[in-house]
């Protein structure tokens, strides 16, 4: 389990030793054209859900985006029973709540469509639920860092893992998301995506435990280990094939600097218009999961002892 | 092709048949003080205006009418050694030539005419003494060749500390890096930031750009030709160095006086050692972090006619703690010289060549549950005879073949995963490459000369292996391709074969005395590919052979120069145009996974390249000021089926503007001073041009797909040096220098990389980032001894 934090740490000893630098600079580049934003990700596990519709806006204009009002959303399920989603609140969120009290998205290994009608363009998805495993345990050990990076946080703590197996049958892949205190540890630099449990598609890993970097990736590493009480939640979010990549590019394109960065490219997206000869087109993703979860509150006379 | 052989010797014959009565004058050449092989010393003689240089072994042969002549043997550095041979049978003379010394800065010792540069047929080479590389301003201190190449004309990197270099427009697979003949396949320590040559054991260093002879081939862009110090035949002799980074340290001495020699150089960082004192924790006290390197050299001269050469480099990375992680080549060559008759020469090299890497999650094996190993390497093992055949004094004819075979293994890897073990990735790889070539140089006339040769080669993939289907027709371009098929082969069968035709030709016109011009064409074919797709190649990037998707890169370059010497040939300069074409070159779909991947080939992406450019030299060869100044104007560009909406664009590695200049001050008392100053052209970038929100970030989007259309700001630095000179270095004996150096002297931050990224404290915003490896002036002091 030590393995891990030595590797970060001898990585992190090797930068030490350079003296690279990074400063936050103007930048001038053109600018594109507006296009319908689609932020929609829906899950099994709750009855509201929400599709988000937005406006594209130029790269380095910080202002809150602008949104997209007056849109007709519908989602089917596969035996086309149609659910709209209506913008209430007039600000862009488009909801649906369940009557029955259960989220619309339950049926595992079937296919759901999106349409969006926004200014006479109609915009259509296609997404499939797959199956999630469950989370069969948390643990945590004691840990004390051996060189301390930041001296606000304390030294000692613990490390957490969870433990998951993978379904048998290559191509399963899961977006890990956990909350520490009740917040969400999701920085789109950092998802921590699974492919078979491993990493990537290359390494057959299929039908195993989650490997051990997957396991213990709900660590910030260099930040604040686990103390006593603190609550910890872990979720994975069963992905499609195509959402699997989607969500690589998106951490890819949001954390491509340094010596071994890869040539820019853009986020792939699943929303296209009925009209391909439209020139208007849309971005973003229409994605729907299950959801595993399971919570833990660390708990120093339950930990394993240090290693 | 074979109308132009057939030309070739008939030219060659023609020449010899109407010769006269008519004798050879051959021999060796040698360094008096350490018995050293001098490599392109000059033979001349004035009175026919005839002369040649000596091989790589330092053997010459000259064939001229019977008489008596003034035969003058010169070598940059060196006095000139004037010798009257009465020729009226063939004749052997071995000579040694005694170092110039301080000589050097204050007289020019020969009234003779140093214009090598523009009477020479080579063009598009550049050769850096190794007693300038040393003078020159290093890295931390570090002498480095494959730094200080790149102040050269056409040389460049992608950014500081980037791995390897480019040449001309090409990236850094194309370059052909030799030593004593066999290929390094990584030529970095710690990921780019210091070469593996230990520049104690270095003798000589040639870069061809272009004009390339048809003794070389395999890769597209260029030659780095690289020998080692034979070791001193006359007497033992230490020489080391403590630096920032490495501490060195070489002997070498006879085997048998005069007969043969060896060099042992060792070179390895010790900041580990440094730190260990001062670890506490023993949890980091196993950590390791050291990178060295081992060259070792023996020859022995059996008789007149015949030496044996062995020379061997081994280098390692090495990091971790638990976790390990090591990289390094290995190369072994044997040679075998043998003096047929005076006008007949072969040099015989076997080599082996091997680079590889591994990754352990668990060095100590201590966790049963969960580790993960990796393992990767290209190993090779070939066999090249190269024949020089000196016809008479208009013709020197090469000829000779290659054959290397290939083992790949792209990576094995096993991962256990909660006591479950795993083995997965690729199997070896197979494959033999085959060439023969012949050429000739050729004086026409006092004026013009040639050189011409044909190059074949062939290339076999074979079994046992998988040929991977794929179907263009039903994939995207830019995008994955789909896998329809998987063919399976038998050990020895052909899974796919290749065969170039690879001519070569080149020509230098005399215009005045001290002013030539010259041309030349090559082609060139490599069958081996670098996979990499980051900005800097990692050394986890994987080698891979040419398959029935990856089809051999082909170059196609011709280039021009007007060379001319002023001022009695203390000026050197040169103007030099070239256009490149590439084919087959590769590129990726994005999210490509090259690691590991049995199904890679489906994520790379195929087109053409093309480069031209302009390079202008300026060199001042001699003085107590000396140096020179570069200047290339130049760009690169690639097409691929897919990418920048099917548009040409700037590659990666493109730098518009590329300016250095090297100034080394000799004094005459204890210290020099040396400059380098470079200046370049950003490399293209691509930058979004909208953001979305999605999941409450902002994340990029570029709504043109357009690549590298952006640049980020150009790079210039300033490194200094100066040079201590002691009479004594430890116990009174041999001598010492101290050399002070500082590199980015005035601190400028050089932008690696511009990139965009969400604020990391509010993901909704964003910024742009420039990256910059070196953030600061950075000092080195080195102690250098020899005794």
């Amino acid at each position: 389990m030590r393995t891990t934090y030595k590797y970060s740490l001898t990585a992190l000893l090797f930068l030490a030793t350079l003296t690279s630098c990074e400063d936050v600079i103007d930048l001038e580049t053109r600018d594109g054209v507006e296009q319908l934003v689609v932020d929609a990700w829906l899950t099994n596990d709750a009855p509201q859900q929400v599709v988000k519709l937005t406006i594209s806006q130029p790269y380095f204009d910080n202002s809150p985006p602008s949104v997209a009002l007056g849109a007709t959303v519908i989602v089917f399920s596969q035996d086309s029973t149609a659910y709209q989603f209506l913008d209430k609140k007039g600000n862009g969120e488009y909801i649906y709540e369940s009557p029955e009290g259960e989220s619309l998205i339950r049926n595992v290994g079937e296919s759901y469509a999106l349409y969006v009608n926004y200014e006479g363009e109609e915009y259509v998805s296609l997404a499939q639920l797959n199956p999630v495993p469950k989370i069969d345990s948390i643990a945590y050990e004691a840990f004390t860092s051996p060189i301390n990076l930041n001296d606000s946080l304390p030294s000692s703590g613990f490390i957490a893992q969870f433990y998951a197996t993978d379904f048998l049958g290559q191509g399963n892949a899961y977006w890990i998301r956990y909350r520490k205190n009740g917040k969400l540890k999701n920085k789109p630099n950092n998802l921590i995506l699974s492919y078979d449990g491993g990493f990537t598609p290359g390494a057959d890993t299929d039908g195993l435990q989650f490997i051990l970097p997957i396991r213990q990736s709900i660590n910030e590493f260099g930040g604040r280990l686990y103390q006593d009480k603190d609550s910890l939640e872990v979720e994975i979010y069963s992905l499609s094939l195509e959402a699997y990549f989607f969500l690589f590019q998106v951490v890819q394109e949001s954390s491509n600097g340094g010596i071994f960065a890869v040539p820019s490219a853009n986020i792939p997206t699943n929303i296209f218009n009925r009209n391909s000869a439209s020139p208007k087109t849309a971005i973003g993703w229409f994605g729907v999961s299950s959801v595993s979860k399971l919570s833990t509150m660390i708990d120093k006379a339950k930990a394993r002892p240090e290693q | 092709m074979n109308l132009l052989l057939r030309i070739s010797f008939l030219l060659m014959f023609f020449s010899a048949a109407s010769a006269q009565e008519k004798f050879t004058l051959s021999g060796v050449v040698k360094d008096a003080s350490n018995g050293e092989d001098l490599i392109g010393a000059t033979i001349y003689i004035n009175d026919l205006k005839t002369g040649t240089q000596t091989n790589v072994y330092g053997f010459y042969s000259l064939t001229v009418t019977a008489g008596t002549y003034d035969v003058i043997y010169r070598y940059i550095g060196f006095e000139d050694m004037k010798k009257r041979v009465k020729l009226v049978e063939n004749q052997v003379v071995n000579i040694e030539l005694k170092e110039a010394g301080n000589l050097l800065q204050e007289v020019i010792v020969s009234s003779k005419r140093e214009d090598e540069n523009v009477r020479s047929i080579e063009m598009s080479v550049n050769k850096v003494e190794m007693k300038t590389i040393r003078k020159m301003p290093a890295f931390l201190g570090e002498v480095d060749v494959i730094r200080s190449i790149q102040f050269l004309p056409g040389v460049s990197s992608v950014g500081e500390g980037a791995s390897g270099f480019n040449v001309r427009g090409g990236g850094i697979d194309q370059n052909l890096v030799l030593l004593d003949e066999a290929p390094v396949y990584n030529s970095s320590h710690l990921f780019g930031f210091f070469s593996v040559f230990n520049p104690d054991a270095v003798k000589d260093v040639k870069l061809i750009k272009g004009g390339i002879p048809a003794q070389y081939g395999g890769r597209v862009s260029s030659i780095l030709d690289v020998r080692m110090k034979e070791g001193n035949s006359k007497k033992g002799e230490f020489t080391g160095g403590i630096g920032t980074i490495f501490s060195r340290f070489a002997y070498e001495a006879p085997i048998v006086k005069d007969k043969g020699s060896f060099i042992v150089a060792l070179r390895r960082s010790y900041i580990d050692v440094l730190a260990k004192p001062f670890i506490k924790n023993p949890a980091l006290k196993d950590s390791q972090f050291y990178f060295y390197d081992f060259t070792a050299k023996a020859n022995y001269e059996i008789n007149d006619k015949n030496t044996v050469y062995l020379s061997g480099y081994f280098g390692r990375d090495v990091f971790g703690a638990d976790f390990g992680f090591n990289w390094g080549n290995a190369t072994t060559s044997f040679r075998w010289n043998h003096i047929f008759n005076e006008k007949l020469f072969l040099n015989t090299t076997v080599f082996y060549s091997n680079y590889d890497y591994s990754l352990d999650s668990d060095t100590q094996d201590t966790d049963d549950q969960d580790s993960f190993e990796w393992k990767s390497n290209i190993i090779n093992y070939s066999i090249k005879p190269d024949f020089n055949y000196y016809v008479n004094a208009k013709n020197t004819l090469n000829f000779g073949g290659q054959v290397i075979y290939y083992r790949f293994n792209p990576g094995q890897a096993v991962g256990i995963t909660g006591g479950e073990r795993r083995e997965f990735g690729l199997d070896d790889k197979y494959a033999v490459e085959l060439a023969a070539y012949v050429g000739n140089e050729q004086k026409i006339s006092d004026k013009i000369s040639l050189q011409y040769g044909i190059r074949y080669s062939e290339y076999r993939y074979l079994g046992k292996g998988n040929a991977i289907i794929l179907d263009a027709n039903a994939s995207t371009p830019g995008e994955r391709q789909i896998v329809t098929d998987i063919k399976q082969f038998s050990q020895g069968e052909i899974i796919q074969k290749y065969g170039n035709w690879e001519p070569r030709f080149a020509a230098n016109f005399g215009l005045t005395k001290s002013t030539s011009l010259k041309l030349s064409y090559n082609r060139l074919a490599q069958y081996v590919h670098l996979l990499s797709n980051t900005t800097a190649s990692s050394p986890l990037d994987v080698w891979t052979p040419s398959s029935n998707n990856i089809k051999p890169q082909i170059s196609n370059q011709v280039a021009l120069g007007v060379f001319k010497n002023f001022s009695d040939n203390l000026f050197e300069t040169s103007v030099e145009v070239y256009y490149k074409t590439l084919e087959n070159q590769i590129d990726y779909v994005r999210n490509a996974d090259l690691l590991l991947n049995p199904l890679a080939e489906a994520d790379l992406l195929f087109g053409e390249g093309r480069a031209y450019g302009a390079e202008f030299y300026v060199k001042k060869a001699k003085g107590k000021v000396n140096g020179w100044v570069s200047y290339t104007l130049a760009r690169t560009e690639r097409l691929i089926e897919g990418l920048n909406q099917n548009e040409w664009f700037p590659s990666r590695i493109d730098r518009t503007h590329n300016l250095s200049i090297v100034t080394i001050f000799d004094t005459e008392k204890k210290w020099s001073f040396s400059a380098n100053f470079s200046l370049a052209s950003g490399t293209p970038a691509s930058f979004p041009t909208n953001k979305f929100i999605w999941q409450g970030a902002a994340l990029p989007h570029n709504y043109f797909d357009t690549r590298n259309d952006y640049r980020i700001p150009a790079s210039h630095r300033l490194d200094l040096a100066a040079t201590r000179k002691n009479k004594h270095a430890l116990f009174g004996r041999g001598s010492s220098e101290w050399v002070f150096s500082v590199y980015n002297a005035y601190n400028r931050r050089n932008p690696y990389s511009v990139y965009t990224r969400q604020n990391p404290d509010n993901p909704m915003m964003t910024e742009a980032v420039r990256y910059a490896v070196f953030g600061s002036v950075l000092p080195a002091v080195t102690y250098n001894f020899k005794f």
